[in-house]
């Protein structure tokens, strides 16, 4: 009895089954037989399968059904019937097993027992230049593991639905009478829901097994690419229909909630895209199919879903066409705004109507995915074409563009321009004004006329695909829209084109749709002679000169990638520029890698700006430099004016790090003013350095050991930051952080006034004098939830509507994190996590709320009320990398766990401003003794004092 | 997978960097060709170059199977070629050249005894470096099996990795020491790998009673141990306990930079250097607790036969196989590596708890019989039947 047997199927491809065999005989698994089962093909696919057989006697056999049909379920059963090894597995005769498949398969098998043992599918796109490759669900195959049912795996069963990546054991296959079903698409489907069911036991192996090889180009099209077929759609949801029986036969109501998520997902999706483009009696005869379905999925399953996957869902389910087309355009575009979206009782909903069904509003609300906090130049606005019109030489477009939300005011100044740029980067592209813009409330109005044969010069070759886009111009601001396509009729009378090259190959240009359903354009040509030109131009693009040019330009975009890498910059850094003599009188700036205008870099800067010291200030952006002082160099991270800038310069100041690999030269003096005293372990402290070998340890240290200043604010910061980063005594300077100055001076200023002074910073945020402001800044958090984002504790409404009347809260969220508030908190709640400085909110706070951020050491300093929300202690101190002291028995506040005790520190503020006074005093006292006011006074005299005019 | 088969003799080949070089391959290798040899098979334990001097492990002259080294004295080693001042570099070419030149006279000595082998012959390459003369030989009727012993993160931020890639991308099968590192290597394209734990290298007959107040660690004085860690941990322990100490077994360049740490850290009294053992049974037996503090490790033996001896253990989990061979939480301690509170913390919760100490060493006596030499013979001779079917 052999090892395996191998089902090979074909039909019509007697080219590519030898290939097929081929790969199962030169398995390294030996004892392997092949089964041919020909589907009754009209070519010579039976005589190459017989001749194999022949050849390989005894290894290789072959049948073939008398009529064709239609589908591979079949010729697989026909073949199951005449295997005769231990286990089986199925092969298409386009496709190849790996060499190893085999072995592994049998030795999963027989060390586990298993029923089914299933390995990685590997798609190989045959006709792009590099065979693209993608892994087929390879999130199910990322380690070795036994499922002693499909239950414990319900992804496994919805998603990987494939019957050839897997080796069943034969007497399995028998005794549970595991056959495809006869006639239909999907039969795998089904075949493979039945038998996961089925198995006592299953092996996924993280080993490739199988390559399927896809032929996007090939002329007929296999069952999947033809999906817009309506029997297509009607199999698939028969078969699924037939699987959600046998889920409910078992009472499998977890699998079957997975299995409706994945209908919602992806089935629906597959043919909901093409929807736009079809017909209305398509339409009417789809909606009408689903709807039945769509009734049976479980509620729960929106929930699990992208909001646009659940929302297309509904409206489809709802047989809202208006709302549903748009949101198709989401669908297949994602990042696209396709509605003008609702506001309703302080929540964003995608559309206007079906308030009154709760389910529709729970679907429909997009409050979270925060479409109304970005500004008009952040958001992707769908632009549907109205009318298209062609006259030979001029191309007359119509549109709207959605406006959600009104972020387009009635009163804008509007302006816009047509841009035909080809698909293939870096070639030209051309511009048309828009004519006409006219504000309609939901939409914007655009109509215009582009003189296309007179302007658009296209070169005529390698340039045949181009894309439309329009720039709408929303005062001063800027957003790009593609043309959607809807129901817009694109026929007409072609526009001719003039090419720079040759009328040759092309003279006119017709319109399409692109995939994405947007407006595109191809040249074409309707000269006979231009086939006969293309060929000629395709063999020479395809030639040897093309070939030569080809190669030639890929080295050349090699060299210069090679040029502008970072090993190559690094080398410029160290063996030109540093050779250059030092700029008397520079200094670079930076603060947290050039992401901010901020910190103690800024204070020291504002200060010798305010001596009016002689110097020449170069600040690091890394990116925008919008925020960054008008009045100095500015460099981007890493780019060459910004190394040549370092090394030149005399002075470094910076609070986190430069780049780790750039050696300081001696004649620099680098003062590294850092960022917050430490609650964290920092440094060598850390068990993650700790753990790592001395070699390792010591090129850290080497980038430490370039700081020839650095700031201390307390007693504490030697023991653990300087002890941590293993600093010499002499490089400590302790005189507190710049940044602090400003709040050390408001402490004395309100104690000399005897009240609290508010900075303009309160009226441009709106704050009202009579409010308590409240300021929540919490440490970073590795990014969570539903969007990937940082997720607050608390119920942001439930406080503004508890404290809203008294307290306006700040929230400003780590500098690498991103919250989204809904519109109902406006002006109770207000994000402030923009601001680079936090110094300015810290001094506007009349209370902090924090957990473990350094913001702490900072904001005692004002001696004004902290609570310390630590909800995730115990995960944060043990399971993290551990801390220098312990908060709980040092925070010169209450610390709360739960949302409860936290409102009521809130309500208790004014008591603990006496409470917690001389725990405050002491808090400073140990870790802020030298942050006395004249942090940045005393750093400029000791090292820029020479420097005033 | 390990099913009991008579299996027939077959001629194995283990072929290493040096065959006598001290370590854990060494160790390794002699113990399967003593095993295999004990079933009968024909084995030849063969290394590429001497062992370095001062590093040479003494073998006894009792051994059972055939030995042989390839080259009297260690080759030049030279740089890949690097530009174009390297091609003009005519020195290092005639080096290169020579070396080149010795690689195949070696390759022609190994393909000599390879041919000699009976059907079924099998060779193992312990480390990817010997891989190199082994490409050059002709290996066409062995089942070839190269192997990593070491995790895949170690191997992956060597200069090992690509070749790794390269030279075992071929062989009949590729050996890990873990699923969890087969998996990693799987991942990385490599459709051929397995895996293969190590033997337990003894079993004594009477387990440690850890009666007596004392932590143990076994290894060489050497950063890669991380004794260095070990200390600070122990530091923050030894205050609450007294009556305890540290036997630190070992010898090493290190030794000396410990001995100051300690005496830094104010442990002197409670830490025991004894230097290296020949007796690592009888160590074991006087000890109640077994701690590994290494940056980095593939399959320690050390706790392997901790357990043995009926001692749990505390780790860092600084590889697949170390939480392999310890269970957390049911026959001994893991603790994230570098992170020395949490490895005090355990050492204080075993050395508080007696009960605790004999249930996880009990149960570490029990569970590490998985690795027993039958099992792990059983599984090799299974590999042997499988290349072959």
């Amino acid at each position: 009895m052999p090892d395996v047997s191998v089902v090979v199927i074909v039909y019509n491809d007697a080219d590519r089954l030898p290939t097929a065999v081929r790969s199962v005989l030169d398995q390294t698994l030996r004892d392997v037989e092949v089964v041919i089962v020909d589907d009754c093909s009209t070519d010579s696919s039976f005589d190459v399968a017989q001749r194999l057989a022949a050849e390989h006697s005894g290894r290789v056999r072959a049948f073939q059904l008398p009529e064709n049909s239609g589908a591979g379920g079949e010729p697989r059963n026909l073949g199951i019937q005449h295997t005769t090894g231990q286990y089986v597995m199925f092969l298409d005769s386009d496709d190849v097993l790996e060499v190893n498949a085999c072995r592994n398969m049998l030795e999963a098998a027989e060390e586990t027992g298993s029923d089914i043992v299933s390995g990685l599918c590997v798609r190989l796109h045959k006709d792009t230049r590099n065979q693209k490759r993608d892994e087929w669900y390879s999130w199910l195959y990322s380690t070795t593991r036994t499922l002693e049912s499909v239950t414990e795996l319900p992804d496994l069963f919805v998603w990987d639905t494939l019957s050839t990546n897997k080796c069943y054991r034969r007497e399995f296959l028998i005794e549970n009478d595991l056959r495809f079903p006869k006639g239909m698409f999907y039969e795998d489907l089904m075949f493979i829901a039945d038998a996961y069911l089925a198995a006592k036991r299953i092996t996924l192996i993280p080993n490739q097994v199988y390559f399927w090889h896809v032929f996007a180009k090939s002329a007929v099209k296999s069952v999947t690419n033809r999906r817009h077929e309506m029997t297509n759609y009607t199999h698939r949801l028969e078969i699924h229909r037939r699987i959600d029986a046998l889920l409910e036969e078992r009472g499998l109501t977890e699998m079957k909630l997975a299995k409706d998520v994945k209908f919602l997902k992806h089935d629906l999706v597959l043919h909901l895209r093409d929807l736009p483009f079809r017909d209305e009696a398509y339409r009417r005869e789809f909606a009408e199919l689903s709807r039945e379905y769509l009734a049976s999925i479980a509620p729960e399953a929106y929930e699990r879903v992208q909001p646009i996957q659940a929302i297309c869902a509904y409206l489809l389910q709802q047989g809202d066409w208006d709302n549903l087309i748009p949101a198709v355009d989401t669908l297949i575009n994602r990042d696209k705004v396709s509605s003008p979206l609702a506001e309703h009782d302080g929540r964003i909903y995608w559309c206007d109507g079906h308030f009154d069904d709760a389910f529709g509003r729970s679907v429909l609300d997009v409050t979270e995915v925060g479409y109304h906090e970005k500004p008009v130049n952040r958001l992707f606005l769908r632009n549907q074409l109205t009318s298209f019109a062609e006259s030979g030489t001029t191309l007359s477009l119509a549109g709207r563009i959605t406006n959600p939300l009104g972020v387009i005011p009635p009163g804008a100044k509007l302006k816009g321009e047509l841009e035909f740029s080809a698909r293939r980067r870096s070639l030209q592209s051309f511009r048309f004004p828009v004519r006409t813009l006219r504000h309609e409330g939901d939409t914007v109005h655009w109509e215009t006329a582009a003189d296309i044969t007179a302007r658009l010069r296209p070169l005529g070759i390698v340039d045949t695909i181009w894309d439309v886009r329009l720039a709408l111009d929303v005062d001063g601001v800027r957003t790009t829209t593609r043309l959607t396509v809807a129901d817009t009729d694109l026929s007409g009378d072609p526009v001719q084109v003039r090419p720079r090259l040759t009328r040759m190959v092309a003279d006119h240009f017709a319109p399409h749709v692109s995939a994405k359903g947007h407006l595109a354009f191809r040249l074409v040509s309707e000269n006979p002679n231009s086939e006969r030109v293309q060929e000629l131009i395709t063999r020479g693009v395809q030639g040897k000169p093309g070939a030569l040019a080809k190669t030639g330009y890929r080295k050349a975009k090699a060299l210069r990638k090679t040029l502008t890498s970072g090993d190559n910059k690094l080398r410029l850094y160290h063996e030109v520029f540093s050779r250059l003599p030092v700029k008397k009188r520079t200094v670079v700036f930076e603060s947290h890698l050039g992401k901010q205008y901020s910190d103690s870099p800024r204070a020291l800067y504002e200060e010798m700006r305010r001596q009016g010291l002689d110097f020449e200030a170069i600040w690091s952006y890394s990116g925008s430099p919008k925020e960054f002082p008008k009045d100095a160099t500015l460099v981007k991270r890493w780019s060459l004016p910004y190394l040549k800038a370092l090394a030149q310069a005399e002075f470094w100041v910076d609070n986190q790090s430069y780049p780790l690999k750039l050696t300081k030269r001696p004649e620099t003096t680098y003062i590294q003013t850092w960022h917050g005293s430490a609650l964290k372990k920092m440094g060598f402290d850390q068990p993650s350095l700790k753990a790592t070998t001395r070699g390792q340890q010591a090129e850290q240290q080497r980038s430490l050991d370039r700081f020839d200043r650095f700031l201390i604010r307390s007693e504490h910061d030697v023991r653990t930051l300087a002890k941590a980063f293993r600093l010499q005594e002499k490089t400590l300077l302790r005189v507190g952080y710049p940044r602090n100055d400003a709040l050390v001076r408001a402490r004395q200023k309100e104690e000399s006034l005897g009240h609290r002074e508010r900075s303009a910073l309160a009226a441009k945020l709106g704050i009202p004098d009579d409010k308590t402001v409240l300021l929540y800044a919490p440490t970073f958090r590795k990014a969570g939830g539903r969007h990937g984002r940082f997720e607050l504790p608390f119920d942001v409404e439930r406080f503004a509507d508890e404290f809203g009347d008294r307290y306006v809260l700040l929230v400003r969220s780590h500098y690498l994190n991103h919250v989204v508030l809904p519109p109902t908190v406006q002006g109770r709640v207000i994000d402030v996590s923009a601001h680079h400085d936090v110094t300015p909110l810290l001094e506007l706070a009349d209370a902090l709320v924090t957990d473990y951020s350094s913001v702490m050491f900072d904001y005692a300093l004002l001696d004004r009320p902290l609570v310390f929300f630590t909800y995730d202690y115990d995960e944060y101190v043990h399971e993290g990398r551990g801390t220098y002291f312990d908060l709980l028995a040092h925070a010169p506040g209450p610390v709360v766990r739960t949302e409860d005790d936290f409102c009521e520190a809130v309500k208790s503020l004014d008591t603990q401003a006496l409470e917690y006074a001389t725990a405050r005093q002491e808090f400073v006292a140990k870790f802020g003794e030298f942050d006395r006011g004249d942090a940045a006074q005393s750093i400029v005299n000791q090292f820029f004092a020479q420097w005033s005019r | 997978m390990s099913k009991p088969n008579a299996a027939e003799p077959r001629d194995i080949f283990f072929v290493s960097n040096s065959l006598n070089e001290m370590g854990g391959i060494t160790s390794w290798s002699h113990q399967m060709a003593r095993l295999f040899s004990e079933r009968g098979h024909r084995v030849h334990v063969i290394g590429v170059v001497p062992a370095p001097a001062g590093r040479v492990h003494e073998l006894g002259d009792d051994l059972p199977y055939r030995t042989t080294t390839l080259y009297a004295a260690h080759p030049p080693s030279v740089r890949p070629v690097r530009g174009l001042k390297d091609k003009l570099n005519l020195v290092e070419q005639r080096r290169r050249a020579a070396r080149e030149a010795g690689m195949h006279e070696q390759a022609a000595k190994l393909s000599a005894l390879f041919r000699a082998a009976g059907p079924g012959g099998v060779l193992i390459v312990t480390q990817v470096w010997a891989m190199e003369w082994v490409a050059l030989a002709d290996t066409a009727d062995l089942t070839v099996i190269g192997m990593s012993h070491e995790s895949f993160a170690t191997c992956r931020k060597s200069s090992r990795f690509q070749r790794v890639k390269r030279f075992y991308k071929n062989t009949d099968r590729m050996l890990t020491l873990t699923r969890e590192d087969a998996d990693h290597w799987i991942r990385q394209r490599m459709d051929n790998v397995g895996f293969m734990p190590n033997p337990l290298p003894f079993f004594p007959e009477v387990p440690s009673d850890r009666s007596k107040k004392r932590v143990v660690s076994i290894g060489r004085l050497h950063e890669e141990k991380g004794v260095d860690l070990l200390l600070e941990a122990w530091a923050q322990t030894a205050p609450r306990h007294p009556d305890w100490t540290l036997r630190l077994y070992g010898s090493g360049e290190e030794e000396a930079a410990l001995r100051k740490q300690a005496a830094e850290l104010g442990i002197t009294g409670s830490v025991e250097w004894m230097g290296r053992t020949g007796d690592v049974p009888g160590a074991l037996r006087e000890g109640s607790v077994f701690v590994l503090s290494s940056r980095g490790e593939g399959f320690p033996l050390a706790p392997m036969e901790a357990m043995a001896s009926g001692l749990p253990c505390v780790a860092f989990d600084v590889a697949p196989g170390v939480h392999e061979i310890i269970t957390d939480g049911e026959d001994g301690f893991l603790a994230p590596p570098g992170n020395i509170a949490e490895l005090a913390r355990h050492l204080d919760t075993l050395m508080s708890d007696k009960d605790l100490r004999d249930t996880m060493g009990q149960a570490a006596r029990e569970n590490i019989q998985r690795f027993s030499t039958d099992e792990i013979v059983g599984r090799w001779e299974g590999l042997f039947a499988l290349v072959d079917r």
